[in-house]
C-alpha cells in the first residue's frame, strides 16, 4: 500500500509515516477485544463514569460522517464546500476515536456483555477504521487518480455506521424497539415480531407469570442480547444458570436468591434492580415470584398454593366512533334549540358522545330524540332517564349502533319493542330502574351477549326489597 | 391629537379595544386590567396591540373578522381545556368525608394480637422519633390499647369488620379498602387541607373545584360540586369544618362549592320574599346584572362575570333545589333502606339520601362531612354513636346507587384526614380509652366506577402504627381519584404565582394501579 501511495502522492516521507500511524493504529483497534477483555464483571467506577458519556459523545460522528457526502456532493457546485468535507471527515475520526475509547470504558466498566454489545463493539471498531481509510483514501480521488475507492469506502462507511447505530439502539431501547409498533401487515412481510418459542410447559406457573414478568422488566438487560453481569433471565435453565456472582434463583429460599433480594431493595438502594430507573417490578409481582421460589422454583407446576391471579374479564374492545367534527355547527344549531346536550366521552373525539337530556328531561320526548337520530354513529352513551320518552322510542334507538350505555331509569317504557335493541352489540349497560317493564318485555334482552349490566330495580320484575331484608349477616369467624 | 393605542382612557379618543385584533384578544385584555392578570400576561396583547398600530388597521382588520366569527366556546369548560383526558370510568365522585380521624383499629384495621398486648408500653422502635401532638407528648406511658369491640368476617372476600359496622360488613364485596392511606399533618386543620386541596396551607383549590373546572357541569340547573354539612351531636368531639375547605383558591370562584344548610332552607335566602314573584325576581336579576356588565367592561376583573353566572345559577336552584331536597316522593323501600334518620333533615342519613338524589340530577361532586370522630377520649362512649349515625347510611347509599345502575359511573370516597393511635391518650382502663391523632397510617375506602371491588390494599403492622406494604399517600390517592373520572393528575393544571398548579402538589405523586378495575 505505501508504494501505491509513493506513486500517486507527493511528499512521500510524511505519507509513509502516516500509513505505518494508520496501520498500527488498525492492528491496536483489532486486537482491543483480545487484550482488554470484555468479562461480565463490573470494573473500576471511574470507567463507569466516563463511560456513560458515551451515548452523548457517539453523535457527534455520527453527524459529522453523515455531513461528509453531503459536503463532497455540494462541492461539485461549491468547491469550499468540498475543501470543508475533508476537515470534517478528519473531525469525524477523531469522534470516532473518542467515542469507542468511552464506549469500550462503558462496557468494561459496567461488565456488560452479550451478543448485541459484541455487534456494537465490532460495528464501532469497523467503522473507525473505515474512516480511517477513507481519510487516507481522499487525497487520491481528489487528485483523480483513483476514482472509484474513496465513494465506493464512504458508502461502506455509512452502510457500517447505520447498522453499528442500529445495535446501539437496540442496546438502550430493545431489540423490539423499532418492530413493537410496526403496522402487521408490513411485521408480517418483514417477517419480524415472531411469537417467541414456548416454554415446555406453557400452562405451568413459571411460563405464564414469572417468564412474562422477567420478560416484561429484565429481559432488556439480562437477555439474549445484553447480559449485564453474565446474567440472562430469558429462559428457564439461564435463570437457574445464575450470573457472575453465582446463581439468582436458590429453590425454596426466596432470601438467598439474589434476583429477589436485589428486587426487593429500596429503590435508591445502588443495587436495586431493574436499575437506572427502568420500571421496577410491583409489589404484587415480586409477592408471585417470592411464592414460587418458596415452593420449589418448579418450571412445570401450574398453581402455588396462597396464590390466586384474578384473571381480568376481557373489556369488550369498544368500536372507536367516526370523526363528527364537520357536523358540528349542526349538532350545536340542534343543542340550541332543544336545550338537550352531546358532550365528548373524553377529549379524544373516537370516543363519541354522551347525549345529556337532564337539564331538558321534562320536555324530552320520542320526538327530540329522532332529531338526535342523523348522529347516532356517534352517540355512544344516552342519558335518557326521566324523559318523557315512550315506547316508540325503541324504533329509533334501534338505529343507535354505537350505544354502549343506555339510561331509561324513570320513563313511562313499559318494554314492548325492547327486542329492537338486538341488533346493538356494544351494548353493555341498560337501565330500566323504576320503570314498568315486565319480565316478558325483558325476555329478549337474553339474546345481547354483551349486555352485562341490566338494572331493574323497582319494576315489576324486581321490585323494591322489604326492610326485613336490610339485617346484616356475619360470617362465622372459622 | 391621535390618543396612543395603550391609553385606556375611555373619554379621550381609541383604545386597545379600537384596535383592528381579535376579539379574544380584546376580552384579555379587558381582563388584564386586573393588577394581578396584568402582572401575569401583559406580553401577548401587548405585542398585538403593537403589531397592529404598526401594521395600521388594514391588515389585522380580516384577521380580527375571522376571530370574531369563531363559535365563542360556550360549552363546558372541559371541553376548551381538553378534558377528560381519556374515557373516564366514573362520570361523578361522592366523597362521604369523616371529619376529625375515625380510629382505623376499631373499624377496619384488625389486629387481634393487640388483645395480648394490653396495657404494655408500644415499643421506642416502633415510635421512632415521630413527633407526637401535644395532646401526648408528655404522656409517661404510651400504653397498647386494644380495640374493644369483636371482628367478624363479612362477604365472600372474608373481609374483617368491626361489630361497629355490621352494615358496611354487608357491602363489604363492593369496597376498595385501603390500610396505607398516610398523611403528612398531624393536626387537624393541616391534615384536612392537604387531604382536601393537597396542600396543608390555605389558598388552594380543593378536589371538588378541580373537578368542576377540569370536568364542568352535567346539569345547569344544579352546582357542580356540592356540599352537605351533617348537623352535629354535641356528645361528639367537634372540629370545626369551614369553607377553605370547599374553597377554589386560586381558581374561579364559580368553582367553589356550593353548600346546603343542614337545618332549614337548604340555601338562605333561595326563595323569593313575600310579595315578590319570580317575574320581578327576573327583571332584578336582568337590571343588576346589565350593571355588573357594564362594571366587567369598566374594570375587566374576571371574578364580576362569576358573580353574574351565580345570580343566575341561584335564579335557576329556586326551583331545582326545592326538587331535589323534596323526599316526599321516596318510596316506603328507600326509608326501610337508609333509615327513619334519613327522614329528619341534616342527618348523615338524609345526606346520604340527598347525595343519591344529586348523582341522579348530574351533580359532578358532591361531599358530605360528618364531624365529631376526634375521639381522644371516651372511645367506647363516643366511637358507637358514630358508627350508628354512619354505618347504615354509608351501606345505604352504596347499596342505593348498586341497585339504580349508578354505582358503574359514580365513584363513593369514604375518609377522614389522619387515623388515630394505637395507644391510649389519657388513662387506659379495661373499658375504655381515647386515640390520639396519628397520620402514618389510617383507613378509607373507595367503591363504585373505576376501583377494583372487594380488595384491601396495603399492610400495616401489628400495631396499626406504621405501614409495611404499597402505602398511599394522600397525593397518590388523589392521584388515583382524579384517574377515575378520566383526569391525568399531571396534566391538569394551572398557572399560577408562577408554576403550573395541580391537585397533587409540586411532589411526585403516583397513580395506584393496584386499586383500579
Amino acid at each position: 500500500m505505501a508504494v501505491l501511495a509513493d506513486k500517486f502522492v507527493p511528499n512521500c516521507r510524511l505519507t509513509r509515516t502516516v500509513w505505518i500511524a494508520a496501520l498500527g493504529l488498525t492492528v491496536a483497534l483489532l486486537l482491543l477485544p483480545w487484550v482488554v477483555k470484555l468479562d461480565g464483571r463490573p470494573h473500576a467506577d471511574w470507567e463507569q463514569f466516563l463511560g456513560r458519556f458515551h451515548p452523548l459523545a457517539v453523535h457527534i460522528p455520527i453527524g459529522l460522517i453523515v455531513l461528509v457526502p453531503v459536503l463532497e456532493l455540494a462541492g461539485i457546485q461549491k468547491p469550499a464546500l468540498r475543501e470543508a468535507a475533508g476537515f470534517v471527515l478528519g473531525l469525524g475520526f477523531v469522534g470516532c476515536l473518542c467515542a469507542l475509547t468511552l464506549g469500550y470504558l462503558l462496557a468494561y466498566g459496567s461488565g456488560d456483555m452479550g451478543a448485541a454489545v459484541t455487534r456494537h463493539m465490532w460495528g464501532g471498531i469497523g467503522l473507525t477504521i473505515g474512516v480511517l481509510l477513507c481519510l487516507l483514501a481522499r487525497p487520491w480521488w481528489l487528485s483523480g487518480s483513483v476514482s472509484r475507492v474513496y465513494p465506493a469506502m464512504l458508502t461502506s462507511v455509512l452502510l457500517v455506521l447505520a447498522w453499528a447505530a442500529h445495535q446501539g439502539g437496540s442496546l438502550t431501547h430493545g431489540s423490539n424497539y423499532l418492530t413493537a409498533y410496526m403496522p402487521a401487515p408490513m411485521a408480517h412481510w418483514l417477517g419480524v415480531g415472531a411469537v417467541r418459542a414456548k416454554a415446555p410447559n406453557p400452562a405451568s406457573f413459571y411460563a405464564q407469570h414469572i417468564n412474562s414478568i422477567l420478560d416484561a422488566k429484565c429481559v432488556a438487560c439480562h437477555g439474549e442480547a445484553t447480559m449485564k453481569g453474565g446474567l440472562r433471565v430469558d429462559s428457564y435453565e439461564r435463570l437457574m444458570k445464575g450470573g457472575q456472582d453465582g446463581p439468582v434463583i436458590v429453590p425454596g429460599n426466596p432470601e438467598r436468591s439474589l434476583l429477589l433480594v436485589r428486587v426487593a431493595l429500596p429503590p435508591d438502594h445502588r443495587q436495586f434492580m431493574p436499575a437506572e430507573g427502568k420500571p421496577p417490578l410491583n409489589a404484587e409481582e415480586i409477592g408471585w415470584i417470592r411464592a414460587w421460589v418458596q415452593q420449589g422454583a418448579s418450571p412445570t407446576v401450574s398453581t402455588l398454593t396462597g396464590i390466586s391471579i384474578r384473571v381480568e374479564p376481557k373489556e369488550l374492545p369498544f368500536e372507536p366512533v367516526g370523526d363528527y367534527s364537520g357536523l358540528m355547527p349542526e349538532i350545536e344549531q340542534l343543542e340550541k334549540g332543544q336545550g338537550a346536550k352531546l358532550t365528548p366521552v373524553s377529549a379524544k373525539s373516537s370516543d363519541g358522545l354522551i347525549l345529556n337530556t337532564v337539564d331538558v328531561a321534562g320536555s324530552f320526548g320520542d320526538a327530540q330524540l329522532r332529531q338526535f337520530q342523523k348522529f347516532a354513529p356517534y352517540i355512544v352513551e344516552a342519558e335518557l332517564g326521566r324523559t318523557l320518552v315512550t315506547n316508540s322510542s325503541f324504533d329509533t334507538l334501534g338505529r343507535f349502533t354505537h350505544l354502549r350505555a343506555l339510561h331509561l331509569e324513570g320513563t313511562s317504557v313499559t318494554g314492548d319493542g325492547l327486542a329492537k335493541l338486538a341488533p346493538l352489540s356494544q351494548l353493555t349497560y341498560l337501565n330500566l330502574s323504576g320503570t314498568k317493564v315486565t319480565k316478558a318485555a325483558v325476555a329478549p334482552l337474553d339474546s345481547m351477549k354483551n349486555l352485562r349490566h341490566l338494572y331493574l330495580y323497582n319494576t315489576p320484575v324486581q321490585p323494591a326489597p322489604a326492610a326485613e331484608a336490610m339485617q346484616p349477616i356475619a360470617r362465622k369467624a372459622p | 391629537m391621535k390618543q396612543h393605542p395603550f391609553c385606556t382612557d375611555t373619554e379621550h379618543g381609541p383604545t386597545v379595544m379600537d384596535l383592528p385584533i381579535p376579539a379574544g384578544l380584546k376580552q384579555e385584555w379587558a381582563a388584564l386590567q386586573t393588577r394581578r392578570r396584568f402582572l401575569g400576561r401583559t406580553g401577548k396583547v401587548l405585542g398585538w396591540a403593537a403589531l397592529a398600530s404598526l401594521l395600521g388597521d388594514r391588515w389585522l382588520a380580516e384577521d380580527a373578522r375571522a376571530a370574531s366569527t369563531n363559535r365563542p366556546s360556550g360549552s363546558a369548560a372541559g371541553e376548551s381545556l381538553g378534558l377528560p383526558h381519556f374515557a373516564p370510568k366514573a362520570k361523578r365522585a361522592i366523597y362521604l368525608f369523616m371529619s376529625g380521624g375515625p380510629p382505623q383499629m376499631d373499624m377496619l384495621d384488625y389486629k387481634p394480637n393487640l388483645r395480648a398486648l394490653y396495657d404494655k408500653d408500644i415499643p421506642d422502635s416502633v415510635r421512632g422519633a415521630q413527633q407526637l401532638t401535644g395532646m401526648t407528648a408528655g404522656q409517661a406511658r404510651f400504653p397498647i390499647a386494644p380495640s374493644h369491640w369483636e371482628f367478624k368476617r363479612y362477604g365472600n372476600t372474608g373481609t374483617w369488620v368491626s361489630d361497629l359496622l355490621p352494615y358496611t360488613g354487608r357491602m363489604i364485596d363492593d369496597l376498595t379498602i385501603i390500610k396505607t392511606t398516610n398523611t403528612d399533618a398531624i393536626n387537624h386543620e393541616p391534615a384536612i387541607m392537604l387531604m382536601n386541596t393537597g396542600n396543608m396551607n390555605p389558598g388552594k383549590p380543593c378536589l371538588g373545584s378541580w373537578l368542576a373546572y377540569g370536568l364542568g357541569t352535567m346539569n345547569d340547573n344544579l352546582p357542580t360540586f356540592m356540599v352537605l354539612q351533617s348537623k352535629v351531636n354535641s356528645k361528639e368531639n367537634n372540629q370545626p369544618v369551614s369553607s377553605r375547605l370547599w374553597s377554589s383558591g386560586f381558581l374561579s370562584s364559580e368553582y367553589s362549592g356550593v353548600g346546603l344548610r343542614s337545618a332549614g332552607d337548604p340555601v338562605l335566602y333561595l326563595s323569593d320574599p313575600n310579595g315578590v314573584d319570580r317575574e320581578v325576581r327576573r327583571k332584578m336579576l336582568d337590571a343588576v346584572n346589565e350593571i355588573n356588565r357594564q362594571t366587567y367592561e369598566e374594570l375587566g376583573d374576571p371574578e364580576t362575570n362569576s358573580r353574574i353566572s351565580q345570580y343566575e345559577m341561584a335564579y335557576r336552584m329556586q326551583t331545582s333545589v326545592p326538587e331535589l331536597a323534596d323526599l316526599s316522593k321516596e318510596p316506603q323501600s328507600t326509608w326501610d333502606l337508609y333509615g327513619p334518620e334519613a327522614k329528619e333533615p341534616g342527618t348523615f342519613a338524609y345526606n346520604c339520601l340527598l347525595a343519591r338524589r344529586m348523582a341522579e340530577r348530574g351533580v359532578r361532586f358532591t361531599q358530605v362531612y360528618k364531624r365529631g370522630w376526634d375521639v381522644h377520649g371516651n372511645v367506647t362512649g363516643v366511637l358507637p354513636m358514630l358508627c350508628q349515625e354512619t354505618d347504615r347510611a354509608c351501606y345505604a347509599l352504596v347499596t342505593d346507587l348498586k341497585q339504580r345502575g349508578l354505582l358503574d359511573d359514580t365513584l363513593v370516597i369514604w375518609a377522614g384526614e389522619f387515623g388515630r393511635t394505637v395507644y391510649s391518650q389519657g388513662g387506659l382502663t379495661k373499658d375504655n380509652y381515647g386515640r390520639d391523632h396519628h397520620p402514618r397510617c389510617f383507613t378509607t375506602w373507595m367503591a363504585g366506577g373505576g376501583v377494583r371491588p372487594g380488595i384491601t390494599y396495603g399492610e400495616t403492622d401489628e400495631y396499626s402504627y406504621n405501614v409495611v406494604k404499597d402505602p398511599v399517600h394522600v397525593r397518590d390517592f388523589n392521584a388515583t381519584l382524579l384517574h377515575c373520572l378520566g383526569i391525568d393528575h399531571n396534566k391538569l393544571t394551572y398557572k399560577f404565582q408562577g408554576l403550573d398548579q395541580k391537585l397533587t402538589g409540586p411532589t411526585p405523586a403516583s397513580l395506584v394501579p393496584g386499586l383500579l378495575a
